[in-house]
Parts: C-alpha cells; sequence; structure tokens
C-alpha cells in the first residue's frame, strides 16, 4: 500500500465521513423537528384541555380586570375625564379656568375622585358645577364643614362637587351622583402671578402628576382598619378617607390621598386618560419676542401689539406633561418695575414688582464648596437621569481651581462620592465624570437621609457653599423636608433643579426658598445646556441681600421678609394699604455696594384679582410660620380667616357646590373610584411600582430539552446498527 | 470503526445534555417539595411560639402560614417575601401587604408549575383554608380569577375585608418562564 493510494484511500474514508456525518445532522434534525412537533402537539392538547377546566376568566385582557359593584376606588375608569383649560394672562398676572368634564361609561351611579395639579402659586376662588344647563355656584367653607355638606349630598342621591387642597400644587375634586350615561362639568378657576426670570416670563401649567414616592411607617393594621371602616361608614367623610395606592404612614399622614393609580402606559383601556385642550389669551402689555412652548406644539395667532392666541396644534393632548409657555419683552421694552392695583373692601391691593438693575463687572468670584445631590430613584429612571447627569457633567465642567466640591446620591440609601469635599483638580473631577456617568436610578426617593447629608448646618465657613440639588420633587414628605431645610441649612444656599416633563414644583420653589437659593427647571434634555447655563451665572453673580421695603405704617405686605435675590430675580410683593401711598423706597446691599430705588405707588394697572394673589401671598406666609414655631392652632385659625374672608382654598378651606334636586333613586347604589392618571412623558412604570413577581420555573423546558436530546440518541443507535452491518 | 466512535461521541454528549437537563428540571422540583418538609418542622416550632423559625440555619426566609385547598389536595407552608430565591422553596408572602389571616388583602404568589399549580383548578366557591402561626385557621371562599398583566399591581393593594389574593404565572404550560402575564385568583375571607 503506498503512499498515495493510503492518501486516496484516507481522502475517501475523509469523504465517508463528511457524508455520515451530513447524513446523521440532517437525521437528527428530522427526528427533532418531528419530536418537538410531536411534544409540542401533546403540550397544546393537554394545555387545550386544562384550559377548558379552568374557571372562566372573565376577560383576559390585561388591565380591564376588576371593576367590582362596591369598589373601594379600583382604578378602571368607570369615569372619563376630559379637560379644557382656559387662560387669561395680563402682563405678570394669569386668570384661568380649567373644565373637568366627567362622563359616566356605565350602566349605575359613579362618584369619580380626582387628584390633579395645578400652578404652586394658585388662588383657586371659584367652582361651579353645571349638569346640563344648570350651573350650581359653589361656596367656601371650612374643610370638615365643605367635606361633611359634600357627604350629606352624596348620601341624599344629590349632585354635588368638592375641591380640596392637599398641597399648593396638588387639588382633589370629587364629584357625586353621575347618572349612569350622564356628563356633568366642573369648573374652577383661580389667580396666579407669573414667574418673571432673567428676563422672560414663563407660564406653567402642570399637567402631570410624578408619582410621589411615599418614606416612613404605614399605619399599624389595626390603624388601617380603623380607617377601612370610616371609609365604608355610610356617611363617608370626603376629607377623611383616600383610596390611592398608598398607604397612610407617620411621614405622609395622606398619603393615600395624594397617590391616584398610574396604569402602566400600554395596559390603560382607553388610548388617552384625560385629554387635555389648552387656550390661551395673551396681553402681554408690552411688544413681545420669543414667544414660545419648549412642551407643546402650538398655534399662535398674533391679536395685536403684544396681544396673541395660542392654542395646541395637537387640539387635545394626553396629560402627561406640563405645558409651558415662555416670551420675553422686545428689546428696550423690558420693565424696570411693574404695579397692578385693587380698590377692595375700603383697602388698596397692590402687587409690585421692581427689577434690580444688573450688577456691572461682577467683583472678584469668591472660592466656593460646591455639593451637587442626584436624585437616582426610580422615577428618575428614563430620561430624567439622562438629564441629571448630562446637567451634572456640566456643572463640573464649570467648576475652578481653588473650589472644592463633592458629590451625593440617594434613592433608598444616601452614597457620597468622596468623604469630604476634595479640591478641583484634574484627577478628582476625572474621578467624578466617571462615577457620575455610572450612576443609575432605581429604588425609592430617601431625601431626608440626602439633605442631611448636604446640609451640615454649619453658620461660619470660610468658602461660598453652593448645594445643587437635582431631583424630580417626587415625594408626599415636603413639610418634613422643609422643616429639616430650615433646622440644618446653616451657612450654605440650596437650589434645587428640577428635571423631568412633571417636577413637583411646589417642593422646588419652597426648598429653593427656604434653602436661600433659586429654582432652575429644566423639562427636556435640549435645555438641559442653557438652564444651567444661567444657572452658574447666578450662582457666579454678586447676591443683593438685605432687600427692605419702608413702608409707612398701616401696610400689611407680604412677604414679610424679601429673599436675596440673585441675578435676574426680580422683588415681588403684595401688600394691603389702607389708604393711597404715593412712593415706596427700595434698599438693598450687593457685594458692598448698596441699591436704593424708589418706586411710585399710583397709577398702576388696575386688575381683578390683585387682593386673592395678597390673601395667598399671606397664607403661604401663615403656613411658612407654622415652620418658625407658631403653634399649629393659629397657623389654622389665621389661614381660615383669610382664605374665608377673600373665598380662597387652602389647607383648610374647600370649595363646595350641591345641587339640591335629588338625582339617584334611593336604594340605587353608588359606585365610587379615584380616577386613573397618567404615567408623565418619559418615565418607566416598572422602575416607579415595580411589578408581580416571576412565577415560573423552566422545568419543562428543561424537560423538553432532555426529551429532545433522548430522542435525537436514541435515533443514532440504529444508525450505528446500520452502519456495523454493512 | 472511527465512524461508530464519532456517533457513540455524539449520542453520549446528547445523553449527558440529557442527564444535566433532567437534572436541573429534578432538582427545581426536588427543591420545591424537598424544601417544604423542612419547612414542616420550622412550622411546628412556629405553633410552639417561636418567632420567624429558620426551616435551615443559613435560611433567610421562614415559613408564615400554611395555604389549604381542600378541594384540590394542595397543602403549603407560604415563606416570608416572594423573592426569586424564596419562590424556589415555596410560595411567598408579599412584603407590606396583610399577613396571611389578617385583616385585609393578603398577597402570596408562588410558582405555577410547582406549588401554584393547583391554581388552575380553582373555581368559584372552592374553598381556601390558613393557618397562622397561633394556630387559628381562617377560612377563605374563592371569588373569582383574573389574567392581568405584570405590571398591573391593582391587585395588591390594600383593602379593608380579610382578602387572600394568590399570584401566579399565566399561561400555565407556556414554555416561556419570563412572560408579561400573570394569573389571579381572589378569595374573600369567609
Amino acid at each position: 500500500m503506498d503512499a498515495g493510494e493510503t492518501r486516496g484511500r484516507t481522502r475517501s474514508r475523509a469523504w465517508e465521513i463528511t457524508v455520515d456525518f451530513i447524513e446523521t445532522v440532517a437525521f437528527a434534525a428530522v427526528a427533532g423537528a418531528m419530536a418537538s412537533l410531536a411534544l409540542a402537539g401533546l403540550a397544546l392538547l393537554l394545555a387545550a384541555h386544562a384550559e377548558a377546566r379552568e374557571m372562566p376568566v372573565r376577560d383576559a385582557r390585561a388591565g380591564t380586570l376588576f371593576l367590582r359593584a362596591h369598589g373601594s376606588g379600583d382604578a378602571m375608569p368607570a369615569v372619563l375625564q376630559a379637560t379644557d383649560v382656559h387662560m387669561k394672562v395680563t402682563g405678570m398676572i394669569a386668570r384661568v379656568r380649567v373644565a373637568q368634564r366627567f362622563t359616566n361609561s356605565t350602566a349605575s351611579w359613579q362618584e369619580g375622585v380626582y387628584v390633579f395639579p395645578l400652578p404652586e402659586n394658585a388662588a383657586v376662588d371659584t367652582l361651579a358645577l353645571r349638569i346640563g344647563t344648570r350651573t350650581v355656584a359653589g361656596v367656601i367653607r371650612e374643610r370638615e364643614a365643605a367635606a361633611r355638606t359634600y357627604a350629606r349630598a352624596r348620601e341624599a342621591g344629590q349632585r354635588a362637587a368638592l375641591v380640596e387642597e392637599e398641597r399648593p400644587n396638588l387639588f382633589t375634586t370629587s364629584v357625586a351622583n353621575v347618572g349612569p350615561g350622564e356628563a356633568v362639568e366642573v369648573a374652577i378657576e383661580y389667580q396666579q402671578t407669573l414667574r418673571y426670570d432673567a428676563g422672560g416670563l414663563a407660564l406653567r401649567f402642570p399637567l402631570a402628576i410624578t408619582p410621589r414616592y411615599i418614606p416612613g411607617t404605614p399605619a399599624a393594621g389595626e390603624a388601617l382598619a380603623q380607617r377601612h371602616r370610616q371609609a365604608a361608614a355610610p356617611l363617608r367623610l370626603a376629607g377623611l378617607a383616600g383610596a390611592g395606592w398608598a398607604l397612610d404612614t407617620d411621614a405622609v399622614p395622606d398619603a393615600s390621598r395624594i397617590t391616584p393609580p398610574v396604569p402602566a402606559p400600554d395596559t390603560a383601556r382607553e388610548a388617552v386618560l384625560n385629554p387635555v385642550s389648552m387656550e390661551v389669551e395673551l396681553d402681554a402689555g408690552m411688544p413681545v419676542e420669543r414667544l414660545a412652548s419648549p412642551s407643546h406644539a402650538i398655534v399662535v395667532e398674533r391679536r395685536g401689539e403684544g396681544r396673541y392666541r395660542v392654542t395646541l396644534s395637537a387640539g387635545a393632548v394626553p396629560a402627561d406633561r406640563d405645558f409651558r409657555l415662555d416670551w420675553r419683552p422686545a428689546a428696550g421694552a423690558a420693565p424696570r418695575a411693574a404695579l397692578f392695583t385693587e380698590d377692595r373692601d375700603g383697602a388698596i391691593y397692590a402687587l409690585l414688582m421692581v427689577v434690580p438693575p444688573d450688577p456691572g463687572r461682577a467683583a472678584a468670584r469668591l472660592p466656593r464648596e460646591a455639593i451637587f445631590v442626584i436624585d437616582t430613584s426610580g422615577s428618575m429612571a428614563g430620561a430624567s437621569i439622562a438629564q441629571a447627569r448630562e446637567a451634572l457633567a456640566l456643572a463640573l465642567a464649570r467648576l475652578q481651581p481653588g473650589d472644592t466640591f463633592n458629590v451625593i446620591e440617594f434613592n433608598s440609601t444616601t452614597r457620597r462620592l468622596f468623604p469630604e469635599a476634595q479640591p478641583v483638580t484634574a484627577e478628582s473631577l476625572h474621578t467624578a465624570r466617571r462615577w457620575v456617568q455610572g450612576l443609575r436610578a432605581s429604588g425609592g426617593t430617601e431625601m431626608a437621609a440626602a439633605l442631611a447629608e448636604a446640609l451640615d448646618g454649619r453658620e461660619t465657613r470660610e468658602r461660598l457653599r453652593q448645594v445643587v440639588f437635582l431631583t424630580d420633587g417626587a415625594v408626599g414628605n415636603e413639610d418634613q423636608l422643609f422643616a429639616l431645610i430650615r433646622s440644618r441649612l446653616g451657612a450654605s444656599r440650596l437650589f434645587t433643579v428640577g428635571i423631568g416633563s412633571a417636577p413637583n414644583a411646589h417642593f422646588m420653589t419652597r426648598a429653593a426658598a427656604l434653602g436661600g437659593g433659586t429654582f432652575t427647571y429644566i423639562g427636556r434634555i435640549e435645555e438641559v445646556a442653557a438652564r444651567m447655563g444661567e444657572l452658574f451665572e447666578r450662582l457666579d453673580a454678586p447676591v443683593l441681600r438685605d432687600v427692605a421695603i419702608d413702608w409707612p405704617a398701616g401696610v400689611e405686605a407680604w412677604p414679610r421678609r424679601i429673599p436675596d435675590l440673585y441675578l435676574g430675580e426680580p422683588v415681588v410683593v403684595a401688600a394691603r394699604l389702607d389708604r393711597p401711598v404715593a412712593a415706596v423706597a427700595l434698599s438693598g446691599e450687593r457685594a458692598g455696594a448698596s441699591w436704593r430705588q424708589t418706586v411710585a405707588l399710583e397709577g398702576g394697572a388696575r386688575n381683578g384679582g390683585i387682593a386673592k394673589l395678597w390673601a395667598r401671598h399671606k397664607i403661604d406666609a401663615l403656613i411658612d410660620s407654622g415652620r418658625d414655631g407658631a403653634s399649629a392652632a393659629s397657623v389654622q385659625a389665621g389661614v381660615v380667616e383669610v382664605a374665608l374672608t377673600h373665598g380662597l382654598v387652602s389647607r383648610y378651606t374647600s370649595l363646595v357646590a350641591v345641587d339640591t334636586t335629588a338625582a339617584r333613586p334611593a336604594g340605587e347604589p353608588l359606585q365610587s373610584a379615584m380616577l386613573p392618571v397618567a404615567l408623565p412623558d418619559g418615565m418607566v412604570h416598572e422602575a416607579v411600582f415595580g411589578e408581580l413577581p416571576q412565577t415560573a420555573t423552566p422545568a419543562l423546558l428543561h424537560v423538553l430539552f432532555a426529551l429532545g436530546a433522548m430522542l435525537l440518541a436514541a435515533a443514532l443507535w440504529p444508525m450505528r446498527a446500520r452502519r456495523a452491518a454493512r | 470503526m472511527r465512524t461508530f466512535h464519532r456517533l457513540h461521541w455524539v449520542a453520549a454528549a446528547l445523553v449527558v445534555f440529557a442527564l444535566w437537563h433532567l437534572g436541573q428540571a429534578g432538582w427545581i422540583h426536588a427543591k420545591a417539595r424537598l424544601a417544604q418538609y423542612l419547612m414542616q418542622a420550622a412550622w411546628e416550632r412556629a405553633l410552639r411560639g417561636e418567632r420567624e423559625p429558620k426551616p435551615w440555619p443559613w435560611a433567610d426566609t421562614w415559613p408564615v402560614a400554611r395555604l389549604m385547598a381542600p378541594r384540590q389536595g394542595a397543602d403549603v407552608f407560604v415563606l416570608a417575601g416572594a423573592t426569586g430565591r424564596t419562590l424556589a422553596f415555596g410560595p411567598g408572602h408579599l412584603f407590606g401587604t396583610t399577613p396571611p389571616g389578617g385583616p385585609g388583602n393578603s398577597v402570596i404568589s408562588a410558582h405555577r408549575d410547582t406549588h401554584f399549580a393547583f391554581l388552575r383548578h380553582l373555581a368559584p366557591g372552592d374553598e381556601l383554608v390558613v393557618e397562622t402561626p397561633d394556630g387559628a385557621r381562617r377560612r377563605y371562599v374563592v371569588s373569582d380569577a383574573a389574567v392581568v398583566d405584570r405590571r398591573d399591581l391593582r391587585a395588591t393593594r390594600p383593602e379593608p375585608m380579610p382578602r387572600l389574593t394568590l399570584i401566579t404565572c399565566y399561561p400555565f404550560d407556556a414554555l416561556n418562564s419570563r412572560g408579561p402575564l400573570r394569573y389571579v385568583v381572589r378569595a374573600a375571607g369567609a
């Protein structure tokens, strides 16, 4: 056997093996496929059989579940809802009408409880309940009295509406005895001062609620059962029981009232929960440039000099992000001061805005200690954490040699980058950038611990200490956090940066005010650079301090103490004068130089709502005084007095409207539900609410793999015998 | 001869592969059953008054209740917490919901192919019995069942009345163990 023959034989042998292998694989594949098919068929057969024995599933479509005869507030929208917003803006004052239409889509009588946001400085003064062509006007009452009136009407089968304040920017409308197939409209109106900031006006109408994190320990079993017994009692007090997704806790005693159900976006039965239409009539009172909405596509009709009508291009939009409209006075038309007045009940009410002159060349920049706090909780997952990381990267790039800095992240726990603030070096910045890039959002929002880490309460420092706090403010324990800021601020200054499509503006603005800083709002990733740029200018420019207004005697002005003003911030003050005052002098001090200015208090624009704005300022100040040690009873008495005099909804007063004609026949049951609200745009539902446990093992899959492999192995056996016989 | 060797190897490899998978499947079911035996002893300690009796020394969970479905012949010990690790050993009670047998909505979750395989045979009107660590027994009557998306947490919300909510994956015979649907059985305190 020569080498060539051997090679030839080897080749043919190799060929034989190859053919053999292909044959084997092909056979195996066919056998495997057939076996799988047979198994699958068997499984299907068994499954179909099993299915037949299963309980009839009421509705296999996801998310359409548990509409119960007597609900404790399940989320299925038995009452559908839509909102029309109409705003009339005059200068820097907005008068807004929010019409909420409730339509009962079921064949039974319904009560709807709807939790919704409003601007944090809205002075809500009007409620109108419209049934068909009839309109019932609401009256202002102390909160519990209003709730009792509503509950009585509810039990008597009368149509009724109740508007209550849960937070300055969070309200509840309850509407009772909506008949089968019937629609009612609840219209509320409010007055509001717009924010003049950095030379422009910003109108922000919140449309979504970022689900609030509820810290604290839930009420114990017995207390909870007690609460539910109250809820189930025939005369349920609307002011006492909530049906939200959270339990009341020691830190958030009204958690169940501020947590409306939020269906996962693609499980919501209705394509759009609460479609909103919007119309803004703007009379800026001066030539305007750059009228634009960073949040929505809008249609702008010019109606004259500085006058416009703005509507949404889409007609109606989902209520999943805040509506914003910004404009600036045309160059040269920017006001240095503005005055609005109203005569009412023998007094003159005035709203005064004064823009201090810009500082010239800034004095030498002081070295600072910058503490960045970033919220990495589940509500920040998605678009928000990307914005926050980008904002933080920009902030790090702005640090100067000679500064020191640290970064703190928090969710369920708090973590700091460096044990102590570090000097700015290439190395420390590099470490920080990498750390920030690696931040992910999940878990709770234990903000108190993070604030306590960031604010150390020290009064004296060699550097300017600035705490920049990036968050969506999605917490329910605002009061607790405000108290913490007050007690631990020391010489630090707190700047809040609101992130996401619907941050909690009440928390952001109050926290910044208590922290002696400012609030910056970033709605979208495209705005990060511009907004953070404005904030950095503010952080660098000298502050106007000790701002004082020398009011004559007999003037009650709010706020009592004017906060320190940062670059571009105006003085805004509301005053009640018992007789005309010609002019007042304002003074302050900036970077060692004093500022003094006299403004006339006569000849201001007449406006019908200034008294209410003044009352709203006073209510805020009274609530704040509670944080300064005023007794709860005296705060409540003060607020009730102002709110009832001026007809405003507050923490302690509500609007209630009752249609005395009986509607629901005795004996017909009334169903009640808290209406679901949309998840804000860009958020991740699972990251906030979690999901039901994963409850299947791969055991069956393993068995199938095993069976398949066994069959294959068995198939190879006869082939081997066949080959041996050849 | 080499051909025989190759086929032999392939067949052998397939058998090993098959055995490994069988082992995996067997291990899942063995763990599910064995753990329940160990739980029995821990439960007896619980009934004697021991708090949080660990079924084995390194366990991070303990039995909080015994759940029985007389008509289906099911009898399982419910563990604290419904994490993936706990569910391998027994049905898990969701933290934060009312303890089983308590005055509210108690939510228990388990694997559809082991401890909660019996859920598919439950029908409205069927009886469920929960034994609590103090030895008391509470009866529940199955009211309804439904299929929900895994993100739909309404079934876990607090309620005023004693209620038992049992959750497992759906469909029962699906090969995919990470599907998006859940089967929810609800029973009212009797």
